[in-house]
């Protein structure tokens, strides 16, 4: 069969799931329903997944999100707490730790003052430490929210209320629920894309990047550094691009012979997926070889070929994002800066951490505001949870090395792009930065900001899943932050 | 009259006929309005218009529709009646829905519902309220009845019972029921439902020649040798491992390795043994509490011991062990009810009669089981390596348990002689600086920590002894928690003695050590070796690793101790700190003394001493069976029960008021109520159950056909679809659990038999556009193959399968960079090619949590974190990938091709057509074959032109050619769906 006989038909079965999905809408309500309709629709249309309906329209065609695994100091890097330094080493009041729950802390622990040099930078004034040097030249781009708040203090259950909007495992990832309302702009790539760096999986793994309860195909994609990009992506031995394509051409005229016997739409689904995996083929390996960036690129960067690094993955998020990837989530891990070991401590691992990825972080804002990307997509960078400005002394005794605690009260996050306002602070913590003084955001109410800013109204992107209007913000009142809104 | 009541599966066909004279069927059109059915016709209308301010969560007005009693004749906080049968003046339901729409008092809100009711709901309204506002339970919550069979008007030959239901609908859809498949299409349809894998060529040749004879005779001796095979439990068990969320790994936090796969055998076992539903699941859910236990039946209990466990450092054992508790509530409810039970933790149902309360009486079932998120995943079972050895490995583990319980009540029973004297101490110091002060605790004068506790203290506690006291014959000390009356709510971290040494100080200052005979614990057994002071593997009296009450043990020294007027000092070392955080340390404790004979003479009894020796024996005879040891369900003694609270908001640290076990009140089918988790077990095959049988039965049907009569598998629910063939729906569930006594073998044979499974899976366009989901089955399922099934067929195809039943579970090729655990230490180690274990069905695959097994979680796979009830089938790219590339695939292609070229005889087409055959089970229509031959010429020519290409993976341009279409053959749409 002929490719543009193909294509009609595919457009035929397009119609024809459009009408199933009317008569879907109509004849139920349940899950079952719902997903066969909408199954059906997106994958009738081939390879790409359209979206649907934005509720409003919005600049946003796309988000970067940096994840520091682990949970960076807000207070070693953007809440600078004067006060605090002056109650360096002394004993944490009661009330402090009256009714908290901790992850280490013991007893009394001391109060402990920043752990880094403080100053302000641009017109806006934005407090950035001396822990990131080179973004302080990006203060008036960012937005930061001072005051984000989580209910979980393990980091499990907190990085999966960061990506899923839930502690419990087994529901859908923003990623997921941003394509799934988008859809792709690629006919190549998937529409969401994970990067991981720092030598380590996050701990509850792929289901940050899960689909949940929804069809499988918004799932995150992993990328990798070793071994295929994309799994099973390159051709096993023996076969090239060309006897692919010879043996592609052959399936698709055996399938649709099959069709035309059992008249089955998911065959024409299926010979559709085939071809874009054939394209993807040469797509990922494509976008994910940076060796073909100039100099001056890889300088900017600090990438080296090759390597499985935070700055290589930035490099990677700005190629995939150009390329209309919808969702590029990256990953890095070691934040966790309890001062239990060197490679934690705000002494000593912490330094080096700020040091990887200052960089490319800033690098990456230059890019992306240089090819005039930084225009349509959103930037978000942030961790699971804040850290104490208690110092830890686990196990109730002094430490060797310096660290804090989970502190699920009072972390930042900060966002830059479209749709922001740059060079803003929303909220303010307490005097030691340990909880909200003013404009407390909770996970919920972030996480509903993000889907406005994409054009959606948090509410109304749901599902029906288990008797309940599935939802990232879950069943909880969630409030957009006008306050950040540009 | 009911004529299959009394027919077994064996003489179906003759059943036929007898149905054939059936008499007339009431089949209700499910649009029929007159007169109003409160499930069918008003509860939708509130679920959509009304729950969700008057509901379970919202009761505003104190109104709620989900409960009668909040509803008809009763007054919410207005004051006004919101429903009086029989009355439309009276009801102020009716009044306010009737209400102008731009009135304030209009219901429901404008501003929440612009659409407002329609006149037809307000009709319908207004008519239920007429005709007395009756208030039926959802149909789920009704007791299936036998329906009759439905009368058609065209006459069928032969069909079977199931068939009259669908094709009474087909007919009243003006639907024609399709032709039969073709017998190859068929046999692999019946082989991969029932084994997993396709047929190989010679059960093709064998079975078209008996079809061709007698089509009836052919499948039914098809499905029953089938049924037989151990493959029928290898394919089987997946499905209900998703359920019960196995995993070969202890999920969050570090996702360690779990060993627990004797538990998936023995479901394999239990399904090719076609043990019964309802034992298969009591044995599941409480095979511990049996009078009788068998080892199996503890094995089988490792069901619930498949909940993660967290050993992230920080984490609260005790808010994990909670998490485990509540996934086994929702995991049962579930599984054996396709109830959302879950949502009742927070509070009341939204659409369904379950109270907040009803979660946690339900939760206090599962509550006081020994388990609480050790590292170790403690309590254990050894489960001899051989199943031959399973008897006398749980004889002896029974004997020593007998025995050891006998040592202990002997032993309880002398420390209950005579009275104990506290005496108060004079000295309370540690060795690294934490504080100890005197304290009257539970009025005896004791001890107590206070300020920070820093790990691992040794406590001098030291006590001058009375001058009028007589020689010392036991100690007996107690440890409290900080807060007792707290802890039984809230329990605190516990305690662990890790050593303990006694001295007795003269006035001079020269101690004399106390050396001890026995030590008695106050409970007979707990996870945590209680049964002396330290044990030998190093572990100590405990309260491990959270505490809810005080804790007690006794000390019997070898002799008497003269010891009036000197000082006897105790030093106790608490050296364990758990997850890296939390210290076990002793916050309040008691000393008391006895000079008791009676404790004297239990150490010196000499009988005493043959236990031990016994027990001793025993235990080292076990422990030469060689055995591997899994997670188990175990009670606590009840001396150290946890009370179960209601948790404000589902909030495990919001304890409201304290609850007794028991199941919802809108389910209660009994008067004897629910007192422990074996009646629980019992109470779900309860023969007035409304639930267990329905929901297995629609599994099962789900399994077969794709899509389930109930085509939400997880939600029989309010929220729930409602079932397509609601009369089928019910015949099958009292033909499972009483005709056949729950066998699912019967059942699913029975299904298989019917003409409607028989159908081919052609259709036409506008069969498509009029039910795409095939709920009417007007036509034979077609779906894809699950991710299992995928492979273990391709294995199949290529000659490769390892048929090898049960064992640990099995590594085989992953793709470069996936397997990157948390913990280092876990490796994926896959044997080299040719090794049986590399290919081996998929069921034994490692199951980690965190890394799935990709191809696996490509072709849809749950994770298994929690209970998996339906399984969405998706069709994307990357699942081409895996297919094309994966080098599992591409092994199996390699295999094909060698059967194609060394095992097949004939021309090259011949050997194509041969191939073809083992992949789809079909002969390949002239156009296909054309197609294949057309490539394998190509791809041929492409080889030997350039000889460098094959390298690595075929020696000649041929053996090349046929791999690559033997691959494309591994990827036809015909081998990838049903």
């Amino acid at each position: 069969m002929k490719l543009d006989t193909l294509v009609s038909e595919y457009q035929q079965q397009r119609l024809l799931a459009d009408t199933r999905r009317q008569f879907l809408k109509t004849c139920s309500t349940g899950l079952g329903g719902f997903f066969l309709g909408d199954h059906l629709l997106r994958a009738a249309t081939g390879g790409a997944t359209t979206g649907l309906d934005t509720h409003h329209t919005s600049k946003v065609k796309r988000v970067i999100y940096l994840h520091m695994i682990g949970a960076p100091s807000q207070l070693e890097l953007f809440d600078y707490k004067p006060e605090l330094e002056k109650l360096d080493g002394q004993a944490c009041p009661q009330e402090y730790l009256e009714g908290k729950r901790f992850a280490f802390i013991q007893g009394t622990p001391n109060l402990m003052g920043p752990q880094a040099k403080f100053s302000q930078h641009g017109e806006s004034g934005a407090w950035i430490s001396d822990r990131f040097p080179n973004l302080h030249q990006h203060a008036d781009d960012l937005c930061f929210i001072k005051t984000m708040q989580t209910d979980q203090f393990n980091h499990g259950p907190a990085q999966l209320m960061v990506h899923t909007g839930h502690a419990q495992l087994g529901y859908p990832s923003a990623g997921s629920w941003v394509t799934w309302g988008m859809g792709s702009e690629n006919e190549d790539l998937p529409g969401f894309m994970v990067l991981l760096s720092g030598g380590r999986l996050p701990r509850v793994g792929k289901a940050l990047w899960g689909s949940g309860f929804l069809p499988s195909v918004y799932q995150g994609v992993q990328c990798r550094s070793v071994g295929d990009p994309v799994l099973n992506v390159s051709n096993p031995t023996g076969s090239d691009r060309g006897i692919r394509r010879s043996a592609l051409d052959a399936l698709r005229r055996l399938n649709q012979e099959t069709h035309s016997e059992f008249g089955d739409p998911e065959t024409l689904t299926r010979i559709a997926q085939y071809e874009m995996a054939y394209r993807m083929q040469a797509a990922v390996p494509d976008v994910m070889t940076i060796d073909t960036e100039p100099a001056d690129v890889h300088e900017m960067y600090g990438t080296s070929p090759g390597k499985e690094s935070f700055a290589n993955n930035c490099l990677l998020a700005r190629r995939l994002v150009e390329r209309g990837v919808r969702f590029v989530q990256l990953f890095d891990w070691g934040w966790d800066s309890h001062g239990a070991s060197k490679s934690e401590a705000l002494n000593d691992g912490f330094l080096k951490k700020c040091d990887q990825v200052d960089r490319p972080i800033s690098a990456l804002l230059t890019d992306l505001k240089q090819r005039g990307l930084l225009e349509d997509t959103l930037v978000v960078w942030g961790g699971e949870f804040g850290r104490t400005p208690m110092r830890e002394n686990r196990g109730g005794k002094e430490m060797a090395l310096r660290g804090r605690d989970h502190n699920p009260g009072a972390f930042t996050l900060w966002m830059a792009g479209a749709g922001v306002k740059a060079g803003t602070t929303y909220g303010e913590t307490d005097s030691i930065g340990y909880g909200a003084a003013s404009d407390p955001v909770k996970l919920h109410d972030f996480h509903a900001t993000m889907l406005h800013l994409l054009g959606f109204d948090h509410k109304r992107l749901a599902v029906n899943f288990q008797g309940l209007q599935q939802r990232l913000t879950g069943v909880h009142p969630a409030h957009v932050v006008q306050g950040v809104l540009a | 009259m009911l004529p299959y009541k009394t027919q077994t599966f064996a003489r179906s066909s003759t059943f036929s006929a007898l149905i054939l004279a059936g008499v007339g069927w009431a089949c209700a059109e499910p649009l029929v309005l007159d007169p109003v059915d409160f499930a069918r016709d008003i509860r939708p209308i509130l679920n959509a218009k009304c729950t969700g301010c008057h509901g379970g969560v919202k009761q505003a007005g104190g109104v709620s529709f989900v409960y009668r009693d909040q509803v008809i004749d009763y007054e919410g906080k207005s004051g006004l009646p919101v429903v009086v049968p029989g009355n439309i003046d009276e009801s102020e339901m009716l009044f306010r829905i009737t209400l102008p729409s731009d009135d304030d008092e209009v219901m429901p809100p404008v501003e929440d519902h612009p659409e407002g009711l329609t006149d037809e709901e307000v009709a319908l309204i207004t008519r239920w309220i007429e005709e007395g506002a009756s208030w039926k339970q959802h149909w789920s919550f009704e007791k299936p009845e036998r329906p009759e069979l439905p009368t058609l008007s065209e006459a069928y030959e032969a069909i079977e019972p199931i068939d009259f239901f669908i094709r009474a609908r087909l007919e009243h859809e003006g639907l024609m029921p399709s032709e039969r498949a073709r017998p190859g299409r068929l046999l692999r349809r019946i082989a991969l439902d029932l084994n997993g894998i396709p047929p190989s060529l010679e059960e093709l040749d064998a079975f078209e020649l008996a079809w061709s004879v007698d089509p009836r005779a052919a499948v039914e001796s098809e499905i029953d040798e089938r049924l037989g095979r151990e493959s029928f439990g290898e394919k089987w068990a997946t499905m209900w491992l998703d359920l019960i969320r196995y995993a070969d790994s202890r999920g969050l936090g570090q996702d360690g390795r779990r060993t627990i796969w004797p538990y998936r055998d023995w479901v394999i076992g239990a399904l090719n043994d076609d043990l019964p539903f309802d034992e298969f699941s009591i044995k599941q859910l409480a095979g511990d509490l049996l009078p009788e236990p068998k080892l199996t039946d503890l094995i089988a209990t490792a069901a619930h011991r498949n909940t993660q466990t967290n050993n992230e450092g920080g984490t609260d054992d005790e808010e994990f062990r909670i998490e485990a508790v509540v996934d086994r509530v929702n995991t049962t409810w579930q599984t054996w009810g396709a109830m959302t039970f879950g949502c009742v933790q927070c509070h009341d149902h939204p659409y369904e009669e379950f109270r907040h309360d009803e979660y946690y009486e339900f939760m206090a079932l599962f509550n006081n089981t020994a388990d609480n998120d050790l590292r170790d995943d403690a309590p254990l079972l050894s489960v001899p390596n051989k199943s031959s050895e399973y008897d006398r490995a749980h004889a002896l583990d029974r004997e020593v348990a007998w025995l050891q319980e006998d040592l202990w009540t002997r032993g309880i029973e002398a420390a209950g002689v005579g009275s104990w004297r506290p005496i108060e101490p004079d000295s309370l110091t540690t060795d690294n600086g934490n504080k100890l002060e005197p304290r009257v605790v539970d009025g005896l004068p004791g001890f107590g920590t206070a300020g920070t506790i820093s790990r691992g203290p040794v406590y001098d506690l030291q006590y001058p002894v009375p001058a009028d006291q007589s020689a010392i014959t036991g100690l007996r000390f107690t440890a409290y928690p900080k807060d007792p009356d707290k802890a039984l709510k809230d329990s605190e971290w516990g305690f662990e003695i890790t050593s303990l040494e006694a001295a007795l100080i003269d006035a001079e200052g020269n101690a004399t050590p106390i050396p001890f005979a026995a030590s008695v614990a106050d409970v007979p057994w707990l996870p945590h070796a209680p049964q002396k002071l330290i044990a030998a593997d190093g572990k100590g009296f405990a309260a491990y690793t959270r505490m809810h009450r005080a804790r007690q043990i006794v000390l019997i020294p070898d002799a008497p101790i003269e010891a009036a007027g000197k000082t006897l000092q105790l030093k106790i070392g608490n050296k364990t700190v758990i997850l890296g955080s939390f210290p076990l340390v002793i916050h309040q404790g008691t000393l008391e003394i006895s000079s008791h004979q009676a404790l004297t003479d239990f150490v010196s009894d000499s009988a005493i001493g043959d236990l031990r020796g016994q027990v001793a024996a025993r235990i080292k005879e076990r422990k030469a069976i060689p055995s591997t040891a899994i997670p188990t369900m175990a009670e606590r003694p009840a001396a150290v029960n946890r009370p179960t609270h209601v948790f404000g908001r589902g909030n495990f640290l919001e304890k409201e008021a304290e609850v007794e076990a028991g199941i919802p009140f809108s389910l209660e089918l009994n008067e004897e109520g629910i007192p422990d988790r074996l009646a629980m077990a019992e109470w779900w095959f309860h023969p007035d159950h409304p639930l267990t049988a329905r929901v297995f039965v629609n599994r099962l049907w789900e399994q077969l056909f794709g899509t389930g009569i109930v085509t939400t598998l997880e939600d029989f629910g309010s929220s729930g679809e409602k079932p397509s063939h609601p009369e089928l729906l019910d015949y099958l569930a009292l033909r499972f659990a009483e005709d056949y006594d729950w066998s699912i073998k019967a059942i699913l044979r029975e299904i298989m038999l019917s003409e409607t499974y028989w159908q081919s899976p052609v259709v036409s366009s506008e069969l498509v556009e009029r039910d795409p989901a095939n709920r009417f089955l007007a036509r034979g399922p077609r779906p894809r193959l699950s991710a299992e099934v995928l492979r273990d067929q391709a294995l199949a195809i290529s000659g490769l399968l390892t048929e090898k039943v049960g064992g640990p579970p099995v590594h085989p090729p992953i793709p470069e960079g996936v397997w990157k655990p948390f913990q280092g230490g876990d490796k994926w180690d896959t044997p080299a090619p040719g090794q049986p274990d590399r290919y081996r069905r998929s069921i034994y695959t490692y199951t980690k949590r965190s890394i799935p097994y990709p191809t696996f979680a490509t072709f849809d796979a749950p994770s298994r974190e929690f209970c998996n009830p339906r399984r969405l089938v998706s069709n994307t790219p990357l699942q081409a990938l895996v297919m094309m590339n994966d080098a599992v695939f591409a092994e199996a292609a390699a295999g094909l091709a060698r059967r194609m070229k060394y095992d097949s005889e004939g021309t090259v087409a011949e050997r194509l057509e041969q191939g073809y055959r083992i992949a789809t089970s079909m002969r390949p229509s002239t156009a296909k074959l054309d197609e294949l031959l057309r490539l394998y010429e190509e791809l041929e020519a492409r080889y030997t032109a350039e000889p460098e290409l094959k390298r690595g993976m075929a020696g000649t341009p041929d053996g090349a050619a046929y791999t690559i279409v033997a691959q494309v053959m591994l990827n036809l749409d015909e081998v990838i769906t049903k």
